[in-house]
Parts: C-alpha cells; structure tokens; sequence
C-alpha cells in the first residue's frame, strides 16, 4: 500500500500535465489544436478516470485503517526559517479526493454534450483540468501557505472560468467581480495567517492549535487577539463559501458555462471554505469566540440564501442562492462543533447540488432549441413548464435531487441536514429554530422550480412573457422605461448587443428536446450517491462519523444506543416543515389554487426585498466601488496636480535662472563643480563639528 | 584561458560596448543584419556571463567574488574594479536575460536601426557595470553613462510627448546623481585614507551624523529612480512614451538600479543611518503600494496604468529591505528579479497591443479578445503573475515581505500591524486594477470601431516566445523559490546579521525605556520555540 501514497502527488500532478499539454497545444498550434476536438476530451476525461482511480485507492487504504502519511520538502528558506510543502493524506483529504474527483469526472464527461457546439470547446476542458489540479492539491495540503497557494489557483480557475464567454458583458464583470470579492476573503486569510504564524511560528494546523491554546492558557496571548486571528482567518472561508456578507460574486458567478457551476460553483471550490474550516478546526475549537460567529454567519447565510431564492426566475440563480443557503447549513454546522455533520452535508450536499445544476444545464440546453442561445430566455423559469414530458429523465434526476435538498427521508440531503439541526438544537435553540424554518423555505423554493420547470404546460412560446423578460433586462441596463412608453430605437440597441454574443448553433423548434447521453449519464450516474449516500451516515449506523471525526473526539461505537424519541421529534420536524413548505409550493405552482402574484403584492416591502436581493448588490456598489473609483480618481487628481505640478514648477524656476546663469560667462561645467566641492566641504566640516 | 582568473565581468561589460562601435561599420541595407547582429551579441554575452557565474562562482559564500581590480588614475585613487556578490549577481543575470529579450522585441524597429541597436548594446554593458562596479566613483560614471542611451531611446524613438518626457528623466535622475557624487566624495574624504574602494568605504566607522546626511543624499538618488512616492513623477511620463524594447528595460532593469543600489550603499555601508531612518522608509514603502495602486487604478492611459502598477510593486521591495530579518531580506531581492521580469512581460505586451490598436486609451479599446486570442491568453497570465499569483515569481516575493515583516521584531507591535494590514489591503487593490484593465482591453462584445480601421492580428511566434521565455523563470520560481533564493541567500543573511547588530546598539545606545518596552513584550509574544 505505500506505494499508493509515495505516488498519491501524482493526483493533482496528472490533471496538471494534461491542461499544460493542451494549454500549449492551443498557444502553439491553436488551429491544428482546436480541431482535434474529442481527441483532446477524451484524453482529459481518461486524465481524471485514472486520477478517480487512485483516490478510490487512496480512499480504501485510508478506510482500511492506513495511518495518516505526510510527505514533505523544503520549499523556501531564509535564514533559520523554513517553508515545507508536500502532501497529506489522511481521512479528510481522501474523502474530498474521492468526492472532488467523482464530480469532476461526471461534470467533464456531461461537458462534452453541453459545449459540443462552442468553438472554444477544447479551451474549457483546459480550464476544467487545470482547476481539477488546483482542487486537489487543496485538499492534500499540509500546511496553512500551501492552502492558500491553492485556495488562490482554485479562484483564478474561477475567475477563468467565469468569463469563459469573454464576448458577454455580463461575464466579464462576473469574473472580475468573483476575483476582486474573493481576494478581500484573501486578504482576511492572508493577515490571520501571519497572525496565527506569529504567534505561534509554525503553518502546519496541528501544531497552530496546539500552541495556540497553549498561549492563551498561559496568559502570553489574550484570547481576544486569538480571537481575531481565527476571524481574519475565516474571512477567507467566508468569501470562498459565498457567506454574508462576502456571497455577492456567487449568484453572479452564473455567467459561465453550467458545467462549471455545477463542479466550481456547486460541489467543490465554495466547499473549499468549508474544507478549510474543518482543517483549521483544531484552532477554532478553542476560541468560542471565533466559534459563534462562525456558527452565526453561517445560519445568517443559510436564511438569506433561502429567502433570496424564493423570488429568483432564472434556474441557475435560484440554484445558486440554494447552494450559498446549504454552504450556510455547513458552516453552521462546523460553527456549533458539529464537524461530522458538517462535512457530511458537504459530501450529500456535493453530489445532489452538482445533480442540480448539471440538471438546470439540460433544461438550458433542451430550452435554447426553442429560444435561442440567448441566457435571460434560456435560463428563465417563466418560460418553461411541462418539460418533464420532453426530459424524462432530467425531469426524474432534478426530482430526486429536489427530494434531497428539502430533506425527505431517505434521500441524502435528509440524512446530514438532520444531524446539523440536531446538533445545532442542542448547541442554541434559537439557530435551530432559524435553520428548521429555512428548512421550510428551501423546501418551498426547489419545489417552486421544480414545478415550474417540469410540470404544467409549456410556455415556451408565450410570447407576452419574452416581452416582460426583455423589458426587466433593459431595466437592469439602466434604460428607464415604462412598457407602455418603449423606444423601438432602444430595444434595437440592446437586443443587437445581445445577439453578437451568441455562438450559435440555432436551428429553432418549437418542442425543447431531451440532452444526449453523455448528459443525461451523469445525471444518472449522480442519482445514485443523492439517493443513497445518505445512508453511511444514519444514526442508528454512522460509518461516516467513524471515518470523519474532529481530531481529538471521542466517537461513540457504531451499533450504539440511538436515543430514538430525540432523533424521531427531530426528524420529524425537519419533514414535517419540508412538507409544508412542499404543500405550499404545490398550491401555489402546480394546482395554481393561490396566486403567488398576489401574496406578493400584499407583502411589497419583503417581496422586494428578496427580489433585489436584500440591496445588498446596490448597497456594495455605492459605497464600494463607486467610493473605490472616486477615491482612486482623487489620488489620480492630487499626483497630477500637485505632485507633478510642483515637479513642473520647480522645473520651470531651474530652466529661469537657468536663463539667467549664462549671462555670467563662467560656464555652468565650473560652477557644477564648485558647488559640488562645496557642498562636500560643508558637510565635512559640519559634521567634524558636531560629529 | 579560461579559468577563474580571466577578467570576465569586464569583459561582459566591454563585450557589448565594444560590438556597439562595429555597427557603424556594418554593412546593411535595410536594418535586418544589424539586428541579428545585435542579438548575437547580446546572446554571446548573456552565455558568457551565465557560464562565468556556473563555473567560478560559490553560491554558498557571502563574498565579492570574480573581482578585479586594475589601477585607472592613479591620482584619484581611482580604479577599475569589479566583482560580484548574492546582491549583484541575480541583477547581473537579469540584465543580460531581459537586455537580449528586449533586443528581440526590438524586431520591428525600422527607424534608424544603427543608432538604435547602437544604444541598445551601449546599455546593456552600462547596466552591467552599474551592478557590478566597485569603486565609488566609478559606480557614479556607469550610473551616468547609463543614463544617456536611455535618454536618446526616449528622445529619438518615443511617443507624441517625448521631448518632454526624455528631459524630465534626464533631469530627475541626474539631478539624483549629484547626491551620489556629493555622498561618495565626502564618504571617500572622511578620514584618514582617500578611497573609492567599495569595501574599504563600507569598513569605515563614520559618525551617526554624518552617515545620516550621506544617508540622506543616497536616498534622494535612489528614491527617483526606484521611485519612491514623491519622487516618482518623472516615471509615468517615461514610461508612458517609451517605446516597447526600452520599456522593458526601463521597468526590468533600470528601476532594480535604485533598488540595488539603496542595499548597497545605504543598507551596507551605513547601518546605523539605516536602523535609525527605517521607520520612514518603511512609511513611504505602504505609501509606494496603495498609492500607486489607486493611481492605476485611476489612470485611462495603459501605459501608465502599468507604470504605475510598477511603482505600486517597488513598495514590497522597500517593506523588504527596512524588515531586519533574513526573510523580508530575500523577499526584497527576489522581488526585485521577480519584478524584472513579469514588468518586462507586461510592458512587452503594451507594445504587442499598441502595434495592434494604435490606441494606448483604454476608453476606445474593448472586445479586441475576440481577434487577439493569444495575445489576451498572454496578458492574462502575465496579470496573473503581477497580482501575485501563487504559483509565480511575484508571491513568494511577496509572502516572504510580509511573513518577514510580520515577524520582524525592529519595530513596535502596533506599528507592525498597521503596516501588514495597509499593505495587505495592496493585496486587494492589485487585482482590481489589473483586472479591470483586463477587462476594458479584451472582454465585452467586440469594438466595431477599432476592429474596422486597426488590423488586430494575433500574436506571431516572436512574440509568443518572448513570453514564454520570461514565464519560465517567472513559474520556475514561483513553484520552486529555492532556484533562486538559494544563490544568493548568503549574501542577505550576511546583511541582516550586520544590520541588527547595528539595530541592537541603537536600541541599546538610545535607553528608550518605551523602545525597550515594547520589543520586550513583542519577545515575549514570539517566544514560543520553534519546535
């Protein structure tokens, strides 16, 4: 078996080799390159199968009972101070292996169906491979520097990634927007990081928390500092894993191709924040402090995510504020000490929310035969209906996993939601209480798109909708307008700057079709973990607890006595407000019996609240990046100005006696030489004096 | 013949200068041998030099090493010595790599090629020279002499507002020089012996006055040309006409003079200056990074933008140097390198895209991605590596400044604090300007305008391997910083040693109660053993 781990580099080594292979072959030879095309996803997909392979061996090895292996080189030095990176492998990091690799596998096979028409087809997979190296490298890291290195790749991938379609404006500030946001979590991060070094001299997480506690014990450290660190540190977390109030970039982030929100944006890069909480959990665990505002940032993030996705029409936004809701169930979860259940939901969370959003991108696809490639009628709700009769098995997979996330037994998402409330009910009621009713909503909201997407009748057609759909773009563009007062010239405008973008394909027909298999394989392959996953995790038989365990904890035997009553009234309430909240969604979306229209309207104030989600985009504009730009102007202003100008001034007075200098007839050689002899007499003989 | 004996810094300084005077008397006609012949030379050179280092260097001493020293004028004292030590060599290395690489960019220049290749090899021994000179005087005629090509570059080849630009230079930087020569002579007179040796200067015991105001008169010279804020304007303008080739020397090599230099003399020879004045360095060093960050951020005009973004990276330098420890130490010296070559790349690439747009406003670009698909994959990688892109050069330099500040125990707890936090908040300002500049040049639908009266080809091989030959350095260090940092980590370690001597005495000699105070609570707090 050691053999499996002296190669274990190899795992994000491989999918590394194959982005640079095609990475060259598309700067060096892009023509030849590009129309290799399945040539070039067939090796990266046969990259990531052999990578799959060797997680799952990792994966047994550590199951079986292999010790925690740590290998180790000197990477930068000065002095007496020394930086080691190199790989670790142990359970954690095998099991995000086997989940990183799985997703990414599945996501770039259903690749090859979803961008079988782009003519950057070969550069996404690229891009795929590259970030699948980064991801992998992340979760075997040693130390702190090393995740950061990582954490740092992982965003540019994002970054890349989402501005995959560079021609929509649309994208390019949703990159820009993703990179910038994320580096201010970096920026937290990267000070708690020479914090907590400072302090306790070592990167490596074990010790930081050892020495850490020991510190504070002692009195040398008072724990409001460590305090701070540990916060500075989560600020990282907190943008990566879209928490308030760093969760602005996500939603946004759904500009780019859906195969990546379903691998980036879905089940691995924003787990990421939550990866490095459980890592640093050794140093968070003794800092209560730091502790509560985890546990209360991430029940905050988990009832705003809801609240905004209630009212969101486009598919993938709605799954995006549904994926910032349940990475705040895991924070939540790891804030309250509950570390299994946090990474459990992780796990459940990452196969049943990639499900999603792969399922949204086959909706997308079936839907772009019928509206055109264009993302605001693709992707908007309000314009399908009925498609389970065209996708059956999109239709059945979504299902499954809408089953999953508003948690009804048995599927996955029942499982860890439940032991998270459980464990955050006996931590602090009133964070239980908020996490049961988001319950609820979330029930409600993936109801609400499941059946507006599938049943009912198609609305494909309706072409009253388009228009509205049109209109509220051009509102967001800034054109105010009332519909009834519309400039044709205008609409021209817009729709003209929309259409260049589109790399089409289009042949338009009137009936959205089923995605070809090697879509629909990865649903289905996917169904199979969000259906059973759950179950190595149930209380009356937790193999997952006795893998993934905090350092340190004690773990109750497996076949343990379940106190029953307490699971059943815990359990029972998260179904029972799921059920409610799917009897509401039922009312309102399927059998039509309560207009939503209406309850809206009489709630403007909360209505508008989610639908602009909370302002908080608005508020961040003005004060940010509207105060960023000023301020920066101001600088701009002052340096040209003032510092240039006296320059200019003092350059003008030189060139004036300049001038007047001739009129001596000494030659300005000699008196150069003068002064310099001068001044260096002077400054001889005065520091002589006082020296 | 070709032992260590041979005199082979001088001739890697001699070589160029010499084959600059052959071109006059070259026959060409119409300017393409003289540019291979230039390149030749350069590449001869830069073998020379990378095989001298190889073979007679000892990278684990902190020694000047390969010196020579050959009497020049008697008179004055004055002779012709060079030699190398870890400060100058990593520099050295740099010119002769970024020097051949500017030669190649230099490809499509058709408008007086003799004259410019001409300047272009004259430069390339000058900038050699100035890093490895010995002798004062002798630094301050190659500081000089250095300055003249750069200033006929700019003049003769620059853009619309060149004339202004060139004599802003000139004026700046040899309006800096006089400081040099004025501190050099009095540190060369002080004393009993007169002597322009390096060494002998650096040995002296000057009084805590003096080495003040000498410190004074280095600074103002090395602070125009590093640059340090406020004496940073004559860059903007300098680089914003330069012209490609000269660019990526401008910002590869003649901003690591200052840089060098300030180690050099400010930093060796007058420690005690040194530990007194850092706290200011160390202020106007946050002030270089968030200043000149927002300046960018400000600026329309790309070039500047990227001038700017040039002076914001010059602060980690200074962070580096004021933190007395081996670390920020290093940092400073492998960001320097680092610098060298991801502001070479990026100022190559606002030549490939101006010979494109013919537009240097970022208000009328926009789109142009969709025509000039590899040049925005280059871009985008070279801006990766600017804002400190783990993975590249830039980070480690970076992450070694702050992890060396954040530990340093010269200063108080607060202050450091402060510091690390202003110049992490540079942390968030680099991506925003580099990426919204990013952003205005290539995203978006395409710019009819442009796209209709500009020919956007893509990148040329040329060009693409010019790239590619700055990147490979640029990875290689940043996944394995040892390549570099190990070469010349002697040479650092053996300055911060010196310099905390210098630190303790200050601290010891002042019997600040509050000074004392403070470092002892920051050791109480750092006292954890390392193991």
């Amino acid at each position: 078996m050691e053999a499996i781990y002296q190669y274990a580099w190899l795992v994000p080594v491989l999918p590394l080799i194959g982005a640079m292979i095609v990475g060259i072959g598309l700067i060096s030879f892009n023509k030849f390159t590009n129309s290799l095309r399945q040539v070039w996803s067939i090796f990266i997909v046969s990259i990531m199968g052999m990578t799959m392979t060797l997680a799952f061996a990792i994966f047994w090895s550590q199951y079986t009972g292999h010790p925690p292996y740590t290998q180790i080189i000197e990477w930068a030095s000065a002095g007496d101070f020394r930086l080691n990176m190199g790989y670790t492998i142990d359970h954690l990091s095998a099991l995000m292996l086997v989940v990183v690799t799985t997703v990414a596998f599945l996501v770039m096979i259903y690749t090859d169906g979803y961008m079988a028409h782009d003519p950057s087809y070969v550069r996404f997979y690229a891009y795929l491979s590259l970030f699948s190296s980064s991801m992998l490298g992340l979760v075997i890291s040693p130390n702190l520097v090393q995740v950061y290195i990582f954490w740092e790749l992982v965003g540019m991938c994002s970054y890349l990634l989402i501005g995959f379609w560079y021609g929509r404006k649309p994208a390019a500030d949703a990159c820009q927007k993703a990179f910038v946001t994320n580096r201010v979590g970096d920026f937290g991060l990267l000070l708690g990081m020479l914090g907590l070094f400072w302090c306790t001299r070592s990167f490596d997480f074990a010790v930081i928390g050892e020495r850490l506690e020991n510190l504070v014990e002692s009195g040398a450290l008072s724990g409001a500092v460590a305090a701070l660190f540990a916060i500075l540190v989560f600020l990282g977390p907190v943008a990566k894993s879209a928490q308030f109030p760093l969760h602005v970039w996500l939603p946004d982030a759904m500009e780019g191709p859906t195969p990546i929100s379903a691998l980036i944006h879905a089940a691995t890069m924003v787990a990421a924040g939550v990866f490095l909480v459980a890592r640093m959990f050794p140093v968070f665990e003794n800092i209560p402090a730091a502790m509560n505002v985890i546990a209360w940032t991430g029940c905050f993030t988990a009832f705003l995510g809801a609240s905004i996705a209630i009212t969101q029409n486009d598919i993938k936004k709605g799954l995006a504020y549904s994926t910032m809701s349940q990475l705040g169930y895991m924070v939540m979860g790891l804030g309250v000490g509950a570390y299994t259940a946090g990474l459990f939901h992780l796990m459940t969370h990452a196969y049943f929310k990639a499900m999603l959003f792969l399922g949204s991108g086959s909706v997308i696809h079936g839907m772009e035969g019928v509206v055109g490639h264009d993302p605001a009628y693709a992707q908007d709700m309000r314009l399908m209906g009925g498609l389970r009769k065209y996708m059956p098995i999109t239709a059945i997979t979504f299902l499954i996993g809408t089953l999953a996330i508003s948690g009804i037994p048995p599927f996955a998402g029942f499982w860890s939601k439940d032991e998270i409330l459980g464990k955050t009910f006996e931590a602090n009621p009133a964070m239980w209480l908020v996490g049961w009713l988001t319950a609820g909503i979330t029930a409600f909201y993936m109801f609400r798109m499941y059946f507006s997407t599938f049943e009912g009748k198609f609305r494909g057609e309706d072409v009253s909708v388009k228009e509205t759909i049109r209109i509220e773009r051009l509102q967001a563009q800034g054109f105010s307008m009332g519909p009834g007062a519309m400039n044709s010239q205008e609409l021209a405008v817009a729709d003209e700057a929309h259409d260049d973008h589109d790399h089409s394909h289009g042949h338009h027909s009137h009936e959205p079709h089923e995605s070809p298999l090697s879509m629909t394989f990865p649903l289905m392959a996917l169904a199979v973990p969000s259906i059973l996953i759950g179950l190595v995790g149930t209380p009356f038989a937790n193999y997952f607890e006795e893998f993934i365990h905090a350092p340190g904890e004690v773990v109750p035997p497996l076949g343990a006595e379940v106190d029953l009553p307490e699971f059943l009234t815990m359990g029972g309430s998260s179904i029972g407000i799921a059920l409610i909240g799917i009897t509401l969604a039922s009312l309102m979306y399927l059998r039509h019996k309560v207009n939503p229209a209406a309850i809206a309207e009489k709630i403007p104030v909360l209505y508008n609240l989610s639908k602009n989600k909370w302002y908080i985009d608005d508020i961040y504009n003005a004060v940010f990046v509207n105060g960023s730009r000023r301020l920066a102007r101001q600088v701009l202003e002052v340096d040209s100005k003032v510092v240039d100008g006296l320059v200019n001034l003092a350059g003008f007075v030189t060139v004036f006696t300049g001038e007047t200098l001739k009129y001596f007839e000494n030659g300005r050689a000699q008196f150069y030489a003068l002064i310099v002899f001068a001044a260096v007499l002077g400054l001889v003989i005065f520091s002589g004096v006082t020296g | 013949m070709l032992t260590a004996n041979f005199p082979w810094l001088t001739t890697s300084i001699l070589l160029p200068i010499a084959a600059s005077l052959a071109i006059p008397f070259l026959p060409d006609k119409d300017g393409k041998t003289v540019r291979w012949y230039a390149l030749i030379v350069g590449l001869i050179d830069f073998a020379l030099i990378v095989y001298a280092f190889c073979n007679f260097y000892d990278f684990s001493s902190a020694e000047m090493q390969l010196r020579e020293s050959y009497t020049w004028i008697p008179q004055l004292d004055l002779k012709w010595s060079v030699g190398a030590d870890g400060l100058s060599m990593p520099l050295i290395l740099l010119t002769g790599f970024i020097t051949t690489l500017a030669t190649l960019a230099a490809w499509p220049v058709t408008w007086k090629p003799r004259l410019f290749y001409f300047l272009m090899l004259a430069m390339y021994g000058g900038q050699i020279a100035v890093f490895a000179v010995q002798d004062m005087l002798l630094f301050f005629l190659a500081w000089e002499l250095e300055l003249i090509p750069v200033y006929l570059l700019l003049a003769i080849w620059g853009g619309k507002k060149r004339q202004y630009a060139a004599t802003k230079f000139i004026l700046y930087t040899a309006g800096g020089s006089l400081f040099i020569l004025l501190s050099s002579l009095a540190m060369a007179f002080y004393g009993d012996t007169i002597s322009f040796d390096m060494q002998t200067l650096a040995e002296k015991a000057y009084p805590l006055k003096l080495q003040l105001w000498l410190y004074t008169g280095f600074l103002i010279a090395y602070a125009i040309k590093l640059p340090i804020i406020p004496f940073h304007t004559w860059l903007p303008d300098a680089h914003g006409e330069a012209t490609a080739p000269v660019h990526m020397l401008l910002a590869g090599i003649l901003l690591k003079m200052g840089g060098y230099a300030l180690i050099r003399m400010n930093v060796e020879m007058l420690p005690d200056a040194h530990a007194t004045v850092a706290p200011v360095l160390v202020i106007l060093g946050v002030v270089n990074i968030i200043y000149a960050a927002l300046t960018s951020f400000a600026q329309r005009n790309l070039k500047r933008k990227i001038a700017y973004s040039s002076i914001s990276h010059m602060g980690f330098v200074i962070l580096g140097i004021v933190s007395f420890t081996d670390l920020g130490m290093s940092g400073a010296v492998l960001q320097m390198v680092s610098h060298g070559l991801i502001g070479a790349s990026l100022f190559f690439l606002v030549g490939a895209t101006y010979d494109r747009t013919h537009t240097l406003m970022l208000d009328e670009m926009g789109g142009v991605g969709q025509k000039m698909k590899k040049i925005f994959a280059m871009w985008t990688i070279c801006s990766m590596a600017s804002l400190a892109l783990p993975g590249m050069s830039g980070f480690v330099a970076e992450l070694m400044v702050f992890v060396g500040f954040a530990t340093s125990d010269a200063y108080a707890l607060p202050f450091r604090v402060l510091v690390v936090f202003l110049a992490a908040v540079g942390v968030i300002l680099t991506p925003i300007y580099l990426l919204s500049n990013l952003r205005e040049i290539f995203y978006g639908p395409e710019n009819k305008e442009l796209a209709e009266h500009q020919v956007l080809v893509d990148a040329e091989p040329r060009e693409i391997y010019i790239i590619s030959a700055l990147l490979v350095p640029i990875i290689g260090i940043g996944l394995y910083p040892k390549l570099l940092t190990q070469i010349y980590d002697a040479k650092t370690m053996q300055l911060t040693a010196r310099l905390r001597n210098s630190l303790n005495e200050l601290t010891a000699e002042r019997k600040e109660p509050e000074a004392i105070a403070l470092l002892k609570s920051a050791e109480v707090l750092t006292a954890p053993s390392l193991n």
